[in-house]
Protein backbone atom coordinates (compact mmCIF):
# COMPACT_ATOMS: atom_id res chain seq x y z
CA UNK A 1 0.00 0.00 0.00
CA UNK A 2 2.98 2.42 1.16
CA UNK A 3 4.37 1.69 -2.20
CA UNK A 4 1.21 2.30 -4.62
CA UNK A 5 1.13 5.84 -1.99
CA UNK A 6 4.52 6.31 -3.48
CA UNK A 7 3.95 5.99 -6.82
CA UNK A 8 0.58 7.63 -6.72
CA UNK A 9 3.37 10.87 -5.40
CA UNK A 10 5.87 10.59 -7.58
CA UNK A 11 3.78 10.87 -9.90
CA UNK A 12 0.74 13.17 -8.83
CA UNK A 13 2.46 15.34 -5.96
CA UNK A 14 4.38 18.55 -6.89
CA UNK A 15 7.39 17.32 -7.85
CA UNK A 16 6.08 14.25 -9.91
CA UNK A 17 3.73 16.52 -11.67
CA UNK A 18 6.83 19.14 -12.69
CA UNK A 19 8.87 16.47 -13.83
CA UNK A 20 6.33 14.77 -16.10
CA UNK A 21 5.56 18.49 -17.53
CA UNK A 22 9.81 18.32 -18.71
CA UNK A 23 8.99 15.15 -20.54
CA UNK A 24 6.37 16.44 -22.70
CA UNK A 25 9.51 18.13 -25.50
CA UNK A 26 11.14 15.05 -25.33
CA UNK A 27 7.83 12.34 -25.67
CA UNK A 28 6.18 15.01 -28.34
CA UNK A 29 9.75 14.42 -30.47
CA UNK A 30 9.80 10.99 -30.01
CA UNK A 31 6.36 10.16 -31.31
CA UNK A 32 6.16 13.02 -34.09
CA UNK A 33 9.42 13.08 -34.98
CA UNK A 34 11.94 10.50 -34.60
CA UNK A 35 9.47 7.78 -35.06
CA UNK A 36 8.12 8.74 -38.31
CA UNK A 37 11.76 9.61 -39.46
CA UNK A 38 13.42 6.01 -38.28
CA UNK A 39 10.01 4.51 -39.52
CA UNK A 40 10.69 5.34 -43.07
CA UNK A 41 13.59 2.81 -43.32
CA UNK A 42 10.80 0.14 -42.71
CA UNK A 43 8.39 1.62 -45.39
CA UNK A 44 10.85 2.16 -48.07
CA UNK A 45 10.85 -2.01 -48.49
CA UNK A 46 6.72 -2.10 -47.95
CA UNK A 47 5.47 -4.05 -50.80
CA UNK A 48 3.40 -1.16 -52.67
CA UNK A 49 -0.37 -1.47 -54.08
CA UNK A 50 -2.49 0.60 -56.08
CA UNK A 51 -3.07 3.42 -53.54
CA UNK A 52 -1.25 2.90 -50.65
CA UNK A 53 1.41 -0.18 -49.44
CA UNK A 54 1.33 -3.21 -47.64
CA UNK A 55 3.80 -4.80 -45.02
CA UNK A 56 6.14 -7.19 -46.44
CA UNK A 57 9.81 -6.91 -47.59
CA UNK A 58 10.82 -6.33 -50.92
CA UNK A 59 13.85 -4.12 -52.23
CA UNK A 60 11.88 -3.03 -55.37
CA UNK A 61 12.05 0.64 -54.85
CA UNK A 62 15.64 0.65 -53.69
CA UNK A 63 16.23 -0.61 -57.26
CA UNK A 64 13.53 1.37 -58.88
CA UNK A 65 15.47 4.43 -57.89
CA UNK A 66 18.80 3.11 -58.34
CA UNK A 67 18.34 1.66 -61.77
CA UNK A 68 16.21 5.08 -62.98
CA UNK A 69 17.14 8.34 -63.73
CA UNK A 70 16.59 9.69 -60.29
CA UNK A 71 19.82 8.17 -58.84
CA UNK A 72 21.47 10.30 -61.76
CA UNK A 73 19.46 13.25 -60.75
CA UNK A 74 20.17 12.49 -56.97
CA UNK A 75 24.23 12.77 -57.47
CA UNK A 76 23.17 16.16 -59.84
CA UNK A 77 21.50 17.19 -56.99
CA UNK A 78 24.34 16.40 -54.42
CA UNK A 79 26.73 18.53 -56.32
CA UNK A 80 24.78 21.74 -56.81
CA UNK A 81 24.41 21.66 -52.88
CA UNK A 82 28.04 21.03 -52.54
CA UNK A 83 28.55 23.74 -55.08
CA UNK A 84 25.95 26.17 -52.85
CA UNK A 85 27.90 25.17 -49.33
CA UNK A 86 31.38 26.55 -50.88
CA UNK A 87 29.34 29.60 -52.34
CA UNK A 88 27.53 30.02 -48.92
CA UNK A 89 30.84 29.94 -47.36
CA UNK A 90 32.85 31.82 -49.35
CA UNK A 91 30.33 34.80 -48.79
CA UNK A 92 29.30 34.26 -45.46
CA UNK A 93 31.74 33.19 -43.69
CA UNK A 94 33.82 36.51 -43.92
CA UNK A 95 31.21 38.32 -42.44
CA UNK A 96 31.02 36.05 -39.10
CA UNK A 97 34.53 36.33 -39.34
CA UNK A 98 34.75 40.33 -39.67
CA UNK A 99 32.18 40.37 -36.60
CA UNK A 100 33.86 38.41 -34.03
CA UNK A 101 37.20 40.17 -35.08
CA UNK A 102 36.65 43.83 -35.90
CA UNK A 103 32.92 44.49 -34.04
CA UNK A 104 33.19 45.34 -30.12
CA UNK A 105 31.46 43.15 -28.44
CA UNK A 106 28.20 44.66 -27.09
CA UNK A 107 27.34 45.53 -30.58
CA UNK A 108 28.41 41.96 -32.19
CA UNK A 109 24.74 40.51 -31.50
CA UNK A 110 23.15 43.75 -33.10
CA UNK A 111 24.82 42.89 -36.68
CA UNK A 112 23.67 39.37 -36.68
CA UNK A 113 20.48 40.73 -35.96
CA UNK A 114 20.69 42.54 -39.37
CA UNK A 115 20.40 38.82 -40.81
CA UNK A 116 17.52 37.88 -39.00
CA UNK A 117 14.79 39.79 -41.34
CA UNK A 118 16.10 38.46 -44.19
CA UNK A 119 15.80 34.84 -42.67
CA UNK A 120 12.64 34.64 -41.35
CA UNK A 121 11.45 36.16 -44.65
CA UNK A 122 9.03 33.10 -45.98
CA UNK A 123 11.65 31.13 -48.08
CA UNK A 124 8.53 30.86 -50.94
CA UNK A 125 9.06 34.57 -51.07
CA UNK A 126 12.64 34.99 -51.30
CA UNK A 127 12.93 32.20 -53.84
CA UNK A 128 9.81 33.53 -56.00
CA UNK A 129 11.18 37.27 -55.43
CA UNK A 130 14.24 35.61 -58.02
CA UNK A 131 11.99 35.17 -60.53
CA UNK A 132 11.75 39.24 -61.60
CA UNK A 133 15.22 39.84 -60.19
CA UNK A 134 16.98 36.76 -62.81
CA UNK A 135 14.51 36.73 -65.34
CA UNK A 136 15.43 37.75 -69.07
CA UNK A 137 13.79 40.96 -68.81
CA UNK A 138 14.78 41.19 -64.77
CA UNK A 139 15.91 44.05 -63.17
CA UNK A 140 19.55 42.46 -63.29
CA UNK A 141 19.51 42.24 -66.61
CA UNK A 142 17.72 45.27 -67.64
CA UNK A 143 20.61 46.97 -64.93
CA UNK A 144 23.19 45.77 -66.52
CA UNK A 145 22.22 46.28 -70.43
CA UNK A 146 21.46 49.97 -69.38
CA UNK A 147 24.58 50.52 -67.83
CA UNK A 148 26.25 48.84 -71.31
CA UNK A 149 27.85 46.10 -69.62
CA UNK A 150 26.14 43.28 -71.63
CA UNK A 151 24.45 43.72 -75.04
CA UNK A 152 22.09 40.39 -74.90
CA UNK A 153 20.27 39.03 -71.70
CA UNK A 154 22.34 36.53 -69.95
CA UNK A 155 19.80 33.57 -69.74
CA UNK A 156 21.78 30.79 -67.81
CA UNK A 157 20.84 32.68 -64.40
CA UNK A 158 17.29 31.21 -64.33
CA UNK A 159 15.58 28.00 -65.70
CA UNK A 160 19.09 26.36 -65.10
CA UNK A 161 21.32 24.51 -62.81
CA UNK A 162 22.96 28.27 -61.44
CA UNK A 163 19.10 29.32 -60.93
CA UNK A 164 18.66 26.75 -58.92
CA UNK A 165 22.38 27.54 -56.78
CA UNK A 166 21.33 31.02 -56.34
CA UNK A 167 18.13 30.06 -54.79
CA UNK A 168 20.07 27.66 -52.39
CA UNK A 169 22.46 30.00 -51.56
CA UNK A 170 20.18 33.33 -51.38
CA UNK A 171 17.37 31.08 -48.78
CA UNK A 172 20.25 29.51 -46.96
CA UNK A 173 23.11 31.85 -46.53
CA UNK A 174 21.97 33.85 -43.19
CA UNK A 175 22.32 29.96 -41.54
CA UNK A 176 26.19 30.02 -42.51
CA UNK A 177 26.50 33.48 -41.05
CA UNK A 178 24.74 31.94 -37.67
CA UNK A 179 26.57 29.25 -37.61
CA UNK A 180 30.07 31.20 -38.56
CA UNK A 181 29.18 33.48 -35.85
CA UNK A 182 29.00 30.98 -33.13
CA UNK A 183 31.81 28.88 -34.37
CA UNK A 184 33.88 31.69 -34.02
CA UNK A 185 32.97 31.91 -30.46
CA UNK A 186 36.06 29.51 -29.81
CA UNK A 187 38.67 31.79 -31.63
CA UNK A 188 39.64 33.87 -28.80
CA UNK A 189 40.65 37.40 -29.66
CA UNK A 190 44.71 36.38 -28.20
CA UNK A 191 44.87 34.50 -30.95
CA UNK A 192 44.73 37.32 -33.64
CA UNK A 193 46.97 39.05 -31.43
CA UNK A 194 49.58 36.31 -30.95
CA UNK A 195 49.10 35.58 -35.02
CA UNK A 196 49.72 39.74 -35.52
CA UNK A 197 52.59 39.74 -33.02
CA UNK A 198 54.48 37.14 -34.48
CA UNK A 199 53.71 38.21 -38.08
CA UNK A 200 51.15 35.64 -40.03
CA UNK A 201 49.87 36.97 -42.41
CA UNK A 202 45.51 37.36 -43.30
CA UNK A 203 45.43 34.23 -45.22
CA UNK A 204 47.96 32.00 -43.16
CA UNK A 205 45.68 32.88 -39.99
CA UNK A 206 42.40 32.32 -41.48
CA UNK A 207 43.61 28.57 -43.05
CA UNK A 208 45.73 27.48 -40.14
CA UNK A 209 43.87 29.16 -37.12
CA UNK A 210 40.42 30.25 -37.77
CA UNK A 211 39.25 27.38 -40.13
CA UNK A 212 40.28 24.76 -38.01
CA UNK A 213 38.94 26.39 -34.28
CA UNK A 214 35.60 27.12 -35.79
CA UNK A 215 35.54 23.81 -37.84
CA UNK A 216 32.19 22.26 -35.89
CA UNK A 217 30.41 25.48 -36.60
CA UNK A 218 31.52 25.80 -39.97
CA UNK A 219 30.71 22.10 -40.41
CA UNK A 220 26.99 22.28 -39.28
CA UNK A 221 26.08 25.07 -41.08
CA UNK A 222 27.73 23.47 -44.15
CA UNK A 223 25.19 20.23 -43.49
CA UNK A 224 22.21 22.19 -42.87
CA UNK A 225 22.76 24.14 -46.34
CA UNK A 226 23.99 21.21 -47.82
CA UNK A 227 20.95 18.94 -46.94
CA UNK A 228 18.00 21.37 -47.30
CA UNK A 229 19.30 22.30 -50.95
CA UNK A 230 19.53 18.80 -51.50
CA UNK A 231 15.66 18.47 -50.03
CA UNK A 232 13.60 21.16 -50.14
CA UNK A 233 12.29 20.72 -53.52
CA UNK A 234 10.53 24.68 -53.40
CA UNK A 235 14.19 26.05 -55.14
CA UNK A 236 14.12 24.13 -58.23
CA UNK A 237 10.61 24.11 -59.01
CA UNK A 238 10.80 27.79 -58.85
CA UNK A 239 13.86 28.46 -60.25
CA UNK A 240 15.08 25.35 -62.06
CA UNK A 241 12.71 25.43 -65.28
CA UNK A 242 12.03 21.73 -66.83
CA UNK A 243 14.17 18.93 -65.91
CA UNK A 244 15.38 20.64 -62.49
CA UNK A 245 15.48 18.00 -59.60
CA UNK A 246 16.80 17.59 -56.03
CA UNK A 247 15.75 14.64 -53.78
CA UNK A 248 12.76 16.16 -52.06
CA UNK A 249 11.24 17.12 -55.71
CA UNK A 250 11.74 13.32 -56.60
CA UNK A 251 9.73 12.50 -53.33
CA UNK A 252 7.15 14.87 -53.95
CA UNK A 253 6.76 13.33 -57.73
CA UNK A 254 6.51 9.85 -56.05
CA UNK A 255 4.10 10.93 -53.76
CA UNK A 256 1.62 12.56 -56.39
CA UNK A 257 2.12 9.34 -57.98
CA UNK A 258 1.19 7.29 -55.33
CA UNK A 259 4.57 5.53 -54.96
CA UNK A 260 4.82 5.30 -51.28
CA UNK A 261 7.87 2.91 -51.01
CA UNK A 262 9.49 4.75 -53.28
CA UNK A 263 8.87 7.76 -51.78
CA UNK A 264 10.26 6.55 -48.47
CA UNK A 265 13.05 5.14 -49.56
CA UNK A 266 14.13 7.95 -51.19
CA UNK A 267 13.96 9.65 -48.10
CA UNK A 268 15.80 6.96 -46.06
CA UNK A 269 18.79 7.63 -48.29
CA UNK A 270 18.55 10.82 -48.08
CA UNK A 271 18.29 10.23 -44.02
CA UNK A 272 21.24 8.01 -44.73
CA UNK A 273 23.27 10.71 -45.87
CA UNK A 274 22.24 13.35 -43.33
CA UNK A 275 23.30 10.69 -40.97
CA UNK A 276 26.61 9.53 -42.67
CA UNK A 277 27.71 13.46 -42.87
CA UNK A 278 26.89 14.12 -39.27
CA UNK A 279 28.87 10.85 -37.87
CA UNK A 280 31.71 11.66 -40.20
CA UNK A 281 31.52 15.63 -38.93
CA UNK A 282 31.23 14.38 -36.01
CA UNK A 283 34.30 11.96 -35.84
CA UNK A 284 36.67 14.78 -37.47
CA UNK A 285 35.24 18.11 -34.99
CA UNK A 286 33.94 17.21 -32.24
CA UNK A 287 30.37 18.28 -33.00
CA UNK A 288 29.04 18.99 -29.02
CA UNK A 289 32.05 22.09 -29.19
CA UNK A 290 28.99 24.34 -30.80
CA UNK A 291 26.78 23.62 -27.73
CA UNK A 292 29.30 25.21 -25.24
CA UNK A 293 28.67 28.72 -25.70
CA UNK A 294 24.99 27.70 -24.62
CA UNK A 295 25.75 24.78 -21.76
CA UNK B 1 33.21 50.09 -32.67
CA UNK B 2 36.62 48.55 -34.02
CA UNK B 3 39.91 47.51 -32.76
CA UNK B 4 42.56 50.18 -32.89
CA UNK B 5 45.08 48.41 -34.77
CA UNK B 6 43.02 48.33 -37.87
CA UNK B 7 43.62 49.93 -41.02
CA UNK B 8 40.06 52.55 -41.22
CA UNK B 9 39.79 51.56 -44.98
CA UNK B 10 39.49 48.19 -44.48
CA UNK B 11 36.95 48.82 -41.36
CA UNK B 12 34.78 50.48 -43.57
CA UNK B 13 35.20 47.82 -46.35
CA UNK B 14 34.53 45.21 -43.79
CA UNK B 15 31.29 47.32 -43.17
CA UNK B 16 30.25 48.02 -46.65
CA UNK B 17 30.79 44.81 -47.34
CA UNK B 18 28.22 43.12 -44.62
CA UNK B 19 24.98 46.03 -45.50
CA UNK B 20 25.97 44.85 -49.15
CA UNK B 21 25.01 41.28 -48.47
CA UNK B 22 22.28 42.55 -46.26
CA UNK B 23 20.60 44.50 -49.35
CA UNK B 24 21.27 41.95 -51.35
CA UNK B 25 19.33 39.61 -49.47
CA UNK B 26 16.55 41.87 -48.96
CA UNK B 27 16.49 43.67 -52.41
CA UNK B 28 14.70 40.96 -54.43
CA UNK B 29 11.87 41.13 -51.78
CA UNK B 30 11.95 44.66 -51.97
CA UNK B 31 11.64 44.99 -55.72
CA UNK B 32 8.56 42.47 -55.43
CA UNK B 33 6.63 44.51 -53.30
CA UNK B 34 7.24 47.27 -55.51
CA UNK B 35 5.94 45.66 -58.29
CA UNK B 36 2.76 44.56 -56.21
CA UNK B 37 1.86 48.35 -56.52
CA UNK B 38 2.47 49.06 -60.23
CA UNK B 39 -1.24 48.65 -62.10
CA UNK B 40 0.50 47.27 -64.87
CA UNK B 41 3.18 43.75 -62.94
CA UNK B 42 6.19 43.35 -64.00
CA UNK B 43 7.48 43.70 -67.28
CA UNK B 44 5.93 46.85 -67.99
CA UNK B 45 7.56 50.01 -68.86
CA UNK B 46 5.43 51.95 -67.27
CA UNK B 47 4.98 52.81 -63.54
CA UNK B 48 1.62 53.67 -62.02
CA UNK B 49 0.46 52.94 -58.10
CA UNK B 50 -2.49 51.37 -57.16
CA UNK B 51 -3.32 49.07 -54.63
CA UNK B 52 -6.11 47.35 -56.46
CA UNK B 53 -4.12 43.96 -56.13
CA UNK B 54 -4.27 44.12 -52.65
CA UNK B 55 -8.14 44.87 -52.89
CA UNK B 56 -8.74 42.32 -55.30
CA UNK B 57 -6.91 39.77 -52.63
CA UNK B 58 -9.43 40.74 -49.83
CA UNK B 59 -12.44 40.71 -51.74
CA UNK B 60 -11.52 36.76 -52.66
CA UNK B 61 -13.02 35.07 -50.49
CA UNK B 62 -10.78 31.89 -50.68
CA UNK B 63 -7.78 34.04 -49.96
CA UNK B 64 -9.21 35.54 -47.25
CA UNK B 65 -10.57 32.29 -45.88
CA UNK B 66 -6.77 31.00 -46.68
CA UNK B 67 -5.46 33.73 -44.49
CA UNK B 68 -7.89 32.39 -41.23
CA UNK B 69 -6.96 29.21 -41.41
CA UNK B 70 -3.25 30.53 -41.40
CA UNK B 71 -3.65 32.18 -38.84
CA UNK B 72 -5.71 29.98 -36.66
CA UNK B 73 -2.54 27.68 -36.93
CA UNK B 74 -0.50 30.29 -36.27
CA UNK B 75 -2.09 30.52 -32.87
CA UNK B 76 -2.22 27.23 -32.26
CA UNK B 77 1.42 26.39 -32.78
CA UNK B 78 1.91 29.85 -30.27
CA UNK B 79 0.26 28.15 -28.15
CA UNK B 80 1.98 25.11 -28.04
CA UNK B 81 5.44 25.66 -29.73
CA UNK B 82 6.77 28.02 -27.20
CA UNK B 83 5.57 26.50 -23.99
CA UNK B 84 6.67 23.35 -25.54
CA UNK B 85 10.58 25.19 -26.25
CA UNK B 86 10.52 26.55 -22.68
CA UNK B 87 9.68 23.10 -21.24
CA UNK B 88 12.49 21.87 -23.59
CA UNK B 89 15.09 24.34 -22.53
CA UNK B 90 14.14 23.62 -18.23
CA UNK B 91 14.70 19.87 -18.98
CA UNK B 92 18.13 20.58 -21.13
CA UNK B 93 19.39 22.81 -18.25
CA UNK B 94 18.73 19.90 -15.64
CA UNK B 95 19.84 16.68 -17.90
CA UNK B 96 22.91 15.04 -17.66
CA UNK B 97 21.74 13.84 -21.34
CA UNK B 98 22.39 17.03 -22.87
CA UNK B 99 23.63 15.75 -26.34
CA UNK B 100 21.29 13.20 -27.06
CA UNK B 101 18.70 15.38 -26.00
CA UNK B 102 19.80 18.51 -28.22
CA UNK B 103 20.28 16.30 -31.19
CA UNK B 104 16.92 15.31 -30.33
CA UNK B 105 15.25 18.65 -30.66
CA UNK B 106 17.23 20.52 -33.07
CA UNK B 107 17.48 17.46 -35.78
CA UNK B 108 14.48 18.87 -37.30
CA UNK B 109 16.24 21.73 -38.52
CA UNK B 110 18.41 19.40 -40.45
CA UNK B 111 15.83 16.62 -41.94
CA UNK B 112 14.18 19.08 -45.14
CA UNK B 113 10.42 20.41 -45.18
CA UNK B 114 9.76 18.13 -48.00
CA UNK B 115 11.46 14.91 -46.37
CA UNK B 116 9.73 15.50 -42.75
CA UNK B 117 6.22 15.95 -44.78
CA UNK B 118 5.92 13.06 -46.49
CA UNK B 119 7.43 11.18 -43.27
CA UNK B 120 4.72 12.95 -41.25
CA UNK B 121 1.86 11.89 -43.92
CA UNK B 122 2.52 8.22 -44.24
CA UNK B 123 3.17 8.44 -40.46
CA UNK B 124 -0.79 9.73 -39.66
CA UNK B 125 -2.03 8.01 -42.59
CA UNK B 126 -1.04 4.55 -40.90
CA UNK B 127 -1.81 5.77 -37.53
CA UNK B 128 -5.66 6.31 -39.04
CA UNK B 129 -5.45 2.87 -40.50
CA UNK B 130 -3.96 1.00 -37.58
CA UNK B 131 -6.59 2.56 -35.19
CA UNK B 132 -9.81 3.09 -37.64
CA UNK B 133 -9.32 -0.90 -38.05
CA UNK B 134 -9.02 -1.44 -34.12
CA UNK B 135 -12.55 0.47 -33.75
CA UNK B 136 -13.62 -1.68 -36.37
CA UNK B 137 -12.42 -4.97 -34.49
CA UNK B 138 -14.23 -3.58 -31.69
CA UNK B 139 -17.39 -2.78 -33.35
CA UNK B 140 -17.41 1.32 -32.24
CA UNK B 141 -16.94 4.13 -34.28
CA UNK B 142 -14.85 6.43 -32.09
CA UNK B 143 -12.11 6.19 -33.52
CA UNK B 144 -13.22 7.13 -37.17
CA UNK B 145 -11.44 10.16 -38.45
CA UNK B 146 -8.88 9.64 -35.84
CA UNK B 147 -5.57 11.64 -36.93
CA UNK B 148 -6.53 12.03 -40.27
CA UNK B 149 -5.19 14.62 -42.67
CA UNK B 150 -6.55 18.06 -41.61
CA UNK B 151 -6.13 21.28 -39.01
CA UNK B 152 -4.60 18.99 -36.29
CA UNK B 153 -1.66 17.14 -38.55
CA UNK B 154 -0.93 20.00 -40.00
CA UNK B 155 -0.53 21.82 -36.37
CA UNK B 156 1.90 18.69 -35.80
CA UNK B 157 4.25 19.19 -38.59
CA UNK B 158 4.05 23.24 -37.79
CA UNK B 159 4.90 22.36 -34.08
CA UNK B 160 7.77 19.86 -34.94
CA UNK B 161 9.81 22.66 -37.64
CA UNK B 162 9.09 25.63 -35.28
CA UNK B 163 9.80 24.03 -30.95
CA UNK B 164 13.73 23.82 -32.39
CA UNK B 165 13.45 27.44 -32.34
CA UNK B 166 11.69 28.45 -30.15
CA UNK B 167 13.76 26.18 -27.61
CA UNK B 168 17.37 27.59 -28.80
CA UNK B 169 16.18 31.33 -28.37
CA UNK B 170 14.75 30.74 -24.95
CA UNK B 171 18.02 28.78 -24.43
CA UNK B 172 19.97 31.42 -25.34
CA UNK B 173 18.12 33.71 -23.18
CA UNK B 174 18.09 31.46 -20.04
CA UNK B 175 22.43 30.82 -20.13
CA UNK B 176 22.37 33.97 -18.83
CA UNK B 177 20.28 32.96 -15.82
CA UNK B 178 21.82 31.68 -12.61
CA UNK B 179 20.14 28.36 -11.19
CA UNK B 180 21.40 29.53 -7.70
CA UNK B 181 18.45 32.61 -7.61
CA UNK B 182 15.76 29.71 -8.01
CA UNK B 183 17.66 28.07 -5.14
CA UNK B 184 17.34 31.25 -3.09
CA UNK B 185 13.88 31.30 -3.64
CA UNK B 186 13.10 28.29 -2.83
CA UNK B 187 15.18 28.85 0.27
CA UNK B 188 13.01 31.91 1.06
CA UNK B 189 9.73 29.58 1.33
CA UNK B 190 8.62 30.37 -2.81
CA UNK B 191 7.02 27.31 -4.48
CA UNK B 192 8.57 26.39 -7.39
CA UNK B 193 6.07 27.76 -9.66
CA UNK B 194 6.53 31.38 -7.54
CA UNK B 195 10.01 31.26 -7.96
CA UNK B 196 10.06 30.19 -11.63
CA UNK B 197 7.14 33.21 -12.20
CA UNK B 198 8.46 35.82 -9.70
CA UNK B 199 12.08 35.31 -10.55
CA UNK B 200 13.20 33.44 -13.55
CA UNK B 201 10.26 34.10 -15.91
CA UNK B 202 11.02 38.15 -15.78
CA UNK B 203 14.75 37.68 -16.58
CA UNK B 204 13.74 35.39 -19.81
CA UNK B 205 10.69 36.90 -20.91
CA UNK B 206 13.02 38.69 -23.64
CA UNK B 207 13.87 35.00 -24.84
CA UNK B 208 9.74 33.66 -24.44
CA UNK B 209 8.17 36.76 -26.10
CA UNK B 210 11.50 36.95 -28.94
CA UNK B 211 10.13 33.13 -29.78
CA UNK B 212 6.51 33.71 -29.27
CA UNK B 213 7.13 36.15 -32.18
CA UNK B 214 9.72 33.92 -34.31
CA UNK B 215 7.27 30.96 -34.53
CA UNK B 216 4.53 32.89 -35.28
CA UNK B 217 6.15 34.05 -38.53
CA UNK B 218 7.54 30.42 -39.33
CA UNK B 219 3.89 29.39 -38.80
CA UNK B 220 2.50 32.22 -41.18
CA UNK B 221 5.34 31.76 -43.86
CA UNK B 222 5.03 27.71 -43.67
CA UNK B 223 3.85 25.85 -47.07
CA UNK B 224 5.78 22.32 -47.85
CA UNK B 225 5.05 20.52 -44.39
CA UNK B 226 1.35 22.41 -44.16
CA UNK B 227 0.73 21.56 -48.35
CA UNK B 228 1.58 17.56 -47.11
CA UNK B 229 -0.22 17.19 -44.13
CA UNK B 230 -2.96 20.01 -44.18
CA UNK B 231 -6.41 18.00 -45.55
CA UNK B 232 -9.19 19.81 -46.76
CA UNK B 233 -8.26 23.28 -46.25
CA UNK B 234 -5.39 26.28 -47.59
CA UNK B 235 -3.39 28.20 -45.98
CA UNK B 236 -2.42 31.68 -47.35
CA UNK B 237 1.42 30.38 -48.86
CA UNK B 238 -0.34 27.20 -50.29
CA UNK B 239 -2.73 29.44 -52.61
CA UNK B 240 0.47 31.36 -53.45
CA UNK B 241 2.12 28.49 -54.42
CA UNK B 242 -0.68 27.18 -56.42
CA UNK B 243 -1.39 30.52 -57.86
CA UNK B 244 2.62 30.90 -59.14
CA UNK B 245 3.02 27.27 -60.53
CA UNK B 246 -0.77 27.41 -62.10
CA UNK B 247 -1.45 30.75 -63.44
CA UNK B 248 1.83 32.07 -63.44
CA UNK B 249 3.24 35.75 -61.97
CA UNK B 250 0.49 37.75 -61.62
CA UNK B 251 -0.64 40.89 -60.41
CA UNK B 252 -2.37 39.11 -57.42
CA UNK B 253 0.30 36.87 -56.52
CA UNK B 254 2.72 39.50 -56.70
CA UNK B 255 0.43 40.93 -53.71
CA UNK B 256 0.16 38.12 -51.96
CA UNK B 257 4.30 38.03 -52.11
CA UNK B 258 3.79 41.16 -50.81
CA UNK B 259 1.42 40.82 -47.90
CA UNK B 260 3.74 37.79 -46.70
CA UNK B 261 6.78 39.97 -47.19
CA UNK B 262 6.05 43.36 -45.16
CA UNK B 263 4.10 40.88 -42.38
CA UNK B 264 7.50 39.55 -41.83
CA UNK B 265 9.36 42.34 -42.11
CA UNK B 266 7.47 44.67 -39.87
CA UNK B 267 6.99 41.49 -36.84
CA UNK B 268 10.60 40.67 -37.15
CA UNK B 269 11.87 44.06 -37.75
CA UNK B 270 9.85 45.65 -34.59
CA UNK B 271 11.52 42.60 -32.46
CA UNK B 272 15.05 43.86 -33.61
CA UNK B 273 14.27 47.77 -33.16
CA UNK B 274 12.80 46.36 -29.66
CA UNK B 275 15.88 44.59 -28.93
CA UNK B 276 18.53 47.18 -29.77
CA UNK B 277 16.57 49.66 -27.71
CA UNK B 278 16.31 46.82 -24.69
CA UNK B 279 20.10 46.09 -24.81
CA UNK B 280 21.07 49.65 -25.58
CA UNK B 281 19.10 50.54 -22.36
CA UNK B 282 21.02 47.84 -20.06
CA UNK B 283 23.95 49.36 -21.19
CA UNK B 284 23.00 52.53 -19.85
CA UNK B 285 22.07 51.33 -16.83
CA UNK B 286 25.20 49.81 -16.01
CA UNK B 287 27.42 52.08 -17.02
CA UNK B 288 29.70 53.15 -14.62
CA UNK B 289 28.64 56.57 -13.01
CA UNK B 290 30.95 59.44 -12.04
CA UNK B 291 31.06 59.25 -7.84
CA UNK B 292 31.97 62.06 -5.41
CA UNK B 293 35.77 60.88 -4.61
CA UNK B 294 35.77 61.02 -0.68
CA UNK B 295 38.89 61.52 0.22
CA UNK B 296 37.80 65.61 -1.16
Amino acid sequence: MSALLAIRDSLMGERGLQRWAFYIPVVFMALFFAAPVALTLVWSVFERTMFWMEPGFTLAAYENFFTSARAENYVYSMIHSAVAVVVSFVIGFPIAVFVRRRVVKAAQHRVILLFILPFMISELVRVFAMRPVLGRNGLLNTGLMELGIISEPITIILFSPIGVVIGDVISFLPFMVFAGFLAMEAVQTYIFEVCDDIGVGRARTFRDIIVPLAAPGIFAGGVFIFVNSLGVALVPTILGGPGAVNAGLIVNQAIVALDFPLAMAISAIMLLTLVVLLYVGHRLFDLTKILQPIS
Amino acid sequence: MQDGFMNIWLYRLGWTYVLFIVFLLLAPVLYIVYISFNEYTFGARIYEFTTDWYTLILADKILVASLKWTGFLAVGVMATAVPMGLLAAKFYKSTRHKVAFVTLMLSPLFVPADIMGSALLIYFKNINHAVEAFGAFLGVTWFHGFLQLGFTTALIGQIIYTVPYAFIVILITMSRYRDQQTEAARGCGANAWQAFWQVEFPQIKVGVFSSLAFVTILSFNEATRTALLKGGFDTFPNVLVSQMLNIGMSGESYAMAGIMAVVSMVFIGSIIIITLIRARGIERKFQPKAEPNPIN
